[in-house]
């Protein structure tokens, strides 16, 4: 999931810098106080989880939890994000600090993306089949739309598309079914212990400022 | 996310510390994987004419079948070959004394390049060349003793190319057993060069992020009072 220095063109650099960039404003200006520190226990989760390795064929993948983060943080999560995977190249050597902006967008994006497409489901209210349905779905979809999206990315310097992007999500398909699993039990141990750090990526926001606009 | 949950009192049930134990369960597993980092390296070097590249993902696992191409200083590609099962591939340096460059393309975005500077390949062009000359000097004194062997005169000129020859040969010889000798010791740099995270950085990081979040949360707070 991380791209390497050197592979992209400097247009894919620039304009991943510039996407990101855009991200992390709108993330930041929807940060309240009382949020900071769950972002950055996600942070710090994300961080860590991409040490967990599951040897897949030829490469080896790890986990990226970028489905959870967007599930509980919604836009935040391109700060979070793009603080963890600053420290992964930093400390790490994982992916590279040029190519900070098309990993962190390749990673974010679809969490933002997933957030939007199944925050439906994860509520207190939900039934709790469909509510595990949903989080497993979302664990799922935000890793298949990273994997699509490194393709992407390795399409606009070059690359064959197809070929590139079935290879990358074919070796993110244990990953991608991981993870449903961990988005799903963290969203129901969340729903019982906390629940409000589920609800409070939305509700509060719909309740107490509604010219918000989001979704 | 545990220790951010552990506060509540709701904890009660038997259910949450079950996911508990669950992630615990899925983090001993996977943390007990040996691959281990997301990254990939490429280490070469040269032994007599050939250079052998040696590519990992960090953490070990070999690089199977991924192109190695191998560029001159000013860029252009002089050879393309793929890692083998043990993720090697090796190729002859062909009569330039140039800085290479070797560059491992995995798949999904991952590349790692190595340079190996000119002077390690004069070093061998050198040797190679000598050898050949060697074994020329060696054919010509045996031509020569074989024809003249009354004639002192070039009995006298063979003696001191006779102790060249044991010169070649020494340089032969010490070159043979120093890659012998170095082989474990490369073998060692290669190992270290893909060592995976350790325990200190991966603290450092999340230590990182709590202080990241201490200092918006210390700024979030002045705000507030002001």
């Amino acid at each position: 999931m991380h791209i390497s220095e050197g592979i992209l063109s400097p247009g894919v650099l620039i304009v991943g810098a510039g996407l990101t960039a855009a991200g992390v404003a709108v993330g930041l200006r929807k940060l309240e106080t009382e949020e900071i520190p769950s972002i950055g226990i996600l942070s710090a989760a994300f961080f860590v989880a991409s040490l967990v390795h599951v040897p897949v064929g030829p490469a080896s993948v790890h986990l990226i939890l970028n489905g959870l983060l967007g599930l509980i943080l919604g836009w935040k999560a391109f700060p979070a994000i793009l603080v963890g995977l600053a420290l992964q190249a930093l400390l790490f050597q994982f992916g590279g600090i040029t190519t900070l902006g098309v990993n962190t967008l390749n990673i974010a994006l679809p969490a933002v993306i997933c957030y939007y497409l199944f925050k439906w489901g994860i509520r207190t209210g939900t039934r709790r089949l469909v509510f595990n349905l949903t989080a497993f779905a979302c664990g799922c979809c935000a890793v298949f739309l990273g994997s699509v999206m490194v393709g992407f990315s390795l399409y606009l310097t070059g690359e064959a598309f197809l070929p590139a992007a079935k290879l990358i999500v074919a070796a993110h398909v244990p990953v991608m079914v991981i993870e449903g699993i961990l988005t799903a039990a963290c969203a129901l141990f969340l729903r019982r212990v906390k629940p409000e750090l589920l609800e409070g990526a939305y509700v509060p926001k719909l309740l107490s400022q509604p010219q918000g606009g989001e979704g | 996310m545990c220790q951010n949950c552990y506060p509540s009192h709701r904890v009660v049930r038997g259910r949450p510390r079950f996911v508990c134990l669950l992630f615990a369960a899925l983090w001993l597993v996977f943390s007990n994987v040996p691959a281990l980092a997301h990254k990939v390296t490429i280490f070469a070097w040269v032994e007599g004419d050939t250079v052998h590249t040696q590519s990992k993902f960090s953490g070990g696992k070999k690089v199977k079948g991924a192109p190695v191409l191998v560029f001159d200083p000013e860029g252009n590609q002089l050879l393309e070959g793929k890692t083998d099962e043990k993720g090697e591939f090796s190729f002859k340096v062909q009569g330039k004394k140039t800085d290479l460059k070797v560059v491992l393309k995995a798949s999904m975005g991952h590349m790692a390049e190595w340079k190996i500077p000119a002077e390690e390949i004069t070093a061998v062009a050198d040797v190679s060349r000598s050898s050949t000359a060697e074994v020329g000097v060696k054919a010509a004194t045996e031509e020569a003793a074989r024809l003249s062997t009354d004639v002192k005169a070039s009995r006298e000129l063979s003696v001191p190319t006779a102790v060249s020859l044991g010169r070649q040969e020494l340089q032969d010889l010490i070159d043979e057993s120093l890659d012998r000798k170095l082989a474990p010791i490369v073998n060692m740099l290669t190992d270290s060069l893909d060592r995976g995270p350790r325990v200190t950085e991966v603290i450092g990081g999340i230590g990182y992020i709590f202080g990241l979040v201490g200092m918006a949360l210390y700024f979030a707070n002045r705000r507030k009072k002001e």
